[in-house]
């Protein structure tokens, strides 16, 4: 049996997990509806699902304002730049952290479970978050990229 | 190098012709859904739901990437109509229902997560840590079929409010459920490939028995395995199971016997959890075996201790251990057949690193056919091994020693081996006493010399075109024919790619080269 070193596994669920977040966020721009609002919603014809007065609070960041859908896009692009990584976090400390990758996807899989095009980005978070939590719990650390190791050159 | 990505990944003829013929269909089809759309009136309600996806989910016998890139359309245009769905109420039913209630809905989101699964533990990074982890992960493919065929079961695409069901077969109405049906084609393949896994299986079942195990000095074992219903050609590769091990993974080697042997054989190098697994199992334990193995990575077995020098091997006793042999199983073979080397004139056969396993198959195929004096028109060998380090495949010196030795013709296989590790100062000393004025090569007790370095394939087939051209290189040959040089490579990509390079320039008129990568 090989040997799954899963922080690298879920780095690739991960970057899977985020870039549809983005692309849901993307598309919760448009055409947005909160998620939940078929509880104690009712239905209109024509109009859909009219949320519950409770749930204005929603309504009004998701649907009269998308301000959820665009804090998770760019929690997204930020957390694609960290999981990448992009050249100037490579290396450093919260490029390292596991508990930071967990939270971070704990929050976006919560974020994006609130709007209609969330969900399965919010349900790959985490699975990723899991995956990140095995690691952890197996002590696994992050090694520095190999150095001198070149691809080799012509032949 | 000066080939950008965009020209490697689309703009090589082949494939640009696939995906202007792919596309160009699927593209046909959707103008021929938009058609429909538009005049059937029976679609009509569609026309309300901006941005419906009318394309059939064809697109998986595509490049994954390009399955992956398309999903994404296909998923984020349904959640677009399903959006609409609800606000213009075409049909009594929220967008949720549809995504979560629906059978549409419902295997949509499933296989997307098969989806992600699957692709993700495919990298050739996760494969090459835990295969376990990538090969039985991917067996959700089997249930991602099954969600792809029964995809269009809640009948989405319909001209009533409610979906058409009926009692009987095929259980919808069909004068309202106006699906694409696109189950009806891409269920065939699925039927062809399911087919094919029980015909695999059928096959790895017939009667196989292990005979021989041999432990050569540098550490690596040959099995021998008589399985009389296994039929190949030199230079392909089985499947081994060995079910005491594990009943379900399967490990690809290369076939080193020739088909004339009466035995089918691998060599293993106990270098994995598997192998390691196998050599215990089959009594070669891992220290006596690590210790040949780690003698010969530094090349120090060719001094007379008790394995003896290299070229014997010791033959497990089957009688005298404890355990009987494993049972195996073998499936195969599988590649590219390397039966062409008999329609040239000159085979130049190039292994670099491991890749030279296959050419033991082929070589001693060679052999055979010379003994027997049925070589067809091929008149020369010029077999070259590049290699970082010769000695951990001891196993195949002792066995171009034999063909060597086995040579009538001097001028028929030529040996040409290149070593491209860096020397150290006993190495060398060690050369420069041993070589001068022996009759063998010290490092791998063959006459022919080795060289050191990386060759220069320009040089060497201009070479041999001037030699061809001035009629010495192929005895009785004359000019005005043409003459046939085919090159037969297996390696790594760039090797092949300077290879080529050396044989396409070094063609003219009267002197062909082919080259030929073999996906062993």
């Amino acid at each position: 049996m090989g040997k799954l070193i899963w922080h690298e596994y879920s780095r690739y669920v991960s970057l899977s997990a985020t870039v549809y977040t983005v692309w849901a966020s993307f598309f919760a721009l448009y055409f947005r509806k909160f998620f939940w609002d078929f509880v104690n919603g009712i239905v209109r014809n024509p109009g859909g699902v009219q949320p519950a007065n409770s749930d204005s609070i929603f309504v009004t960041l998701i649907v009269k304002a998308p301000v959820i859908p665009i804090f998770s896009m760019v929690l997204g692009f930020g957390f694609i730049a960290l999981e990448y990584p992009a050249p100037f976090l490579k290396g450093t400390a919260i490029h390292r952290s596991f508990p930071l990758r967990i939270v971070v996807l704990l929050l976006q899989a919560f974020l994006a479970v609130l709007f209609y095009q969330g969900t399965n980005g919010a349900l790959w978070s985490i699975v990723a978050a899991m995956c990140y939590v095995r690691a952890q719990v197996l002590g696994e650390k992050m090694e520095e990229a190999k150095n001198n190791r070149g691809r080799g050159g012509r032949a | 190098m000066g080939e950008t990505w965009l020209q490697r990944e689309f703009l090589n003829p082949r494939r640009l012709l696939f995906n202007v013929i792919f596309y160009g269909v699927q593209l046909f089809l959707f103008g021929y859904g938009w058609h429909s759309q538009e005049t059937n009136k029976k679609l009509s309600a569609l026309n309300a739901l901006t941005w419906h996806d009318p394309r059939p989910h064809v697109a998986q016998y595509y490049q994954a990437y390009s399955m992956a890139f398309w999903s994404v359309v296909h998923t984020t245009a349904h959640y677009v109509n399903f959006f609409n769905v609800e606000r213009t109420q075409v049909r009594p039913e929220i967008a949720l229902d549809i995504h979560y209630t629906q059978a549409g809905g419902i295997t949509g989101h499933f296989m997307l997560l098969i989806m992600l699964l699957m692709y993700t533990t495919a990298h050739h990074k996760i494969r090459n840590q835990c295969f376990e982890a990538f090969w039985y992960t991917h067996h959700l493919a089997f249930f991602f079929m099954i969600g792809l065929y029964s995809h269009a079961t809640g009948c989405f695409v319909r001209d009533t409010a409610g979906p058409a069901y009926t009692k009987t077969f095929p259980f919808y109405d069909p004068d309202h459920c106006l699906g694409y049906n696109s189950w009806r084609a891409t269920i065939w393949p699925g039927v062809i490939y399911f087919g094919e896994r029980i015909w695999r299986e059928i096959r790895a079942r017939r009667a196989t028995r292990l005979s021989k195990v041999l432990i050569h000095p540098s550490g690596a074992m040959e099995l021998r395995i008589v399985k009389p219903s296994f039929k190949y050609v030199p230079g392909q590769w089985l499947f081994i199971q060995v079910p005491d091990i594990s009943g379900w993974q399967w490990h690809p080697f290369t076939i080193t016997s020739a088909p004339e042997d009466p035995y089918v054989s691998v060599h293993i190098r106990q270098v994995g959890d598997w192998t390691h697994a196998l050599g215990e199992r089959v009594g070669a334990g891992p220290s006596v075996v690590a210790s040949m193995t780690q003698a010969a990575m530094k090349g120090s077995e060719k001094k007379d201790d008790v394995y003896g020098t290299r070229g014997d091997f010791v033959e497990l006793d089957a009688t005298s251990s404890t355990r009987l042999l494993p049972a195996v199983r073998i499936d195969g073979p599988y590649g590219a057949p390397a039966e062409d080397v008999f329609d040239v004139e000159v085979a130049v056969l190039v292994g670099a690193g491991i890749g030279v396993t296959p050419f033991a198959s082929i070589l001693k195929h060679i052999w055979y056919r010379q003994k027997k004096g049925n070589l067809g028109s091929l008149k020369r060998v010029e077999f070259f091994w590049v290699c970082r380090d010769a000695p951990s495949f001891g196993w195949f010196q002792t066995l171009l020693q034999e063909v060597e030795a086995a040579q009538a013709d001097p001028n028929f296989l030529r040996i040409n081996i290149y070593l491209t590790q860096k020397i150290n100062e006993d190495m060398l000393w060690n050369i420069a006493v041993n070589d001068a004025g022996a009759e063998y090569d010290p490092l791998t007790l063959l006459r022919t010399r080795t060289m050191f370095g990386r060759p220069d394939w320009k040089m060497i087939y201009s070479r041999m075109r001037q030699a061809i051209e001035a009629g010495q290189y192929i005895p009785g040959s004359n000019a005005q024919l043409k003459t046939k040089v085919g090159t037969y490579f297996c390696g790594p990509g760039v090797l092949a790619k300077a290879i080529k390079e050396a044989c396409v320039v070094s063609t003219c008129s009267n002197i062909d080269f082919s080259f030929a990568k073999e996906h062993f």
